[in-house]
């Protein structure tokens, strides 16, 4: 069952840092759109990665894009280094990414990042303005079109 | 960031549905996620449910005489 909020729930408990980006931050701006994975940005140190796996034990994580479908639990093995990850899980797809193309690295994401609480917990949401640039440098027609939405959204945040 | 009037206008002629987005907004995030994971589910179970009737659909396949 895909259930993003759990997701993001157990990452938070799990003391993970990270920025939610990509499609379900859109969400939490107001966007109506769907999106089929959850995107956070987070530094991939090994501390990390032991509170990600903390998050996701339970939910059988696998390495999407590998052909073997490799568990994340065993994968990456300790001293080796990864720049992003793609992972499914029987809560949903969720990618782990270091930089946004057109923004920057967590540290840039997280200096504007807005702070929500829902549910009691604090989740760092990249800004919208952030947003607005990540998905008109991706530039697929989809990304243009969230965009414009988000502009749309800007636009009413400012009483229009 | 744009003229808000140009942006919105801009989000009409593509096709976006702003008096949606004003409900969308009036929700809280908490509510505007759990609405999101309702969606996709459904969304992906019409889909399983698509791709099961097409098998259904397919020709047997031909056997050897």
């Amino acid at each position: 069952m895909q259930n993003f909020s759990h997701l993001l729930q157990r990452l938070a408990d799990a003391g993970l840092e990270f920025v939610l980006v990509g499609g379900f931050a859109a969400v939490a701006h107001g966007s109506f759109h769907l999106t089929r994975d959850v995107d956070i940005c987070a530094l991939l140190t090994s501390d990390n990665i032991g509170k990600l796996r903390e998050a996701l034990a339970g939910w059988n994580p696998k390495h999407r894009m590998t052909p073997q479908k490799l568990s994340f639990l065993l994968h990456p093995t300790p001293g080796e280094t990864v720049n992003n990850l793609y992972l499914q899980t029987d809560l949903g797809m969720v990618d782990i990414l270091t930089s946004i193309k057109g923004v920057g690295d967590f540290q840039r994401l997280r200096a504007n990042a807005e702070e929500l609480e829902v549910d009691g917990r604090r989740f760092h949401v990249i800004s919208l303005a952030d947003l607005i640039t990540a998905k008109e440098a991706m530039g697929r027609e989809k990304d243009l079109l969230t965009a414009k939405e988000l502009r749309a959204i800007a636009a009413k945040r400012q009483g229009h | 960031m744009d003229n808000p009037a140009q942006a919105l206008e801009e989000a009409r002629r593509a096709g976006i549905d702003l008096d949606l987005l004003d409900t969308n907004l009036a929700l809280s995030v908490k509510e505007r996620w759990s609405q999101h994971d309702a969606a996709l589910e459904l969304a992906l179970q019409l889909e399983e449910a698509g791709k099961n009737r097409d098998a259904k659909l397919q020709p047997p396949p031909a056997t050897a005489r």
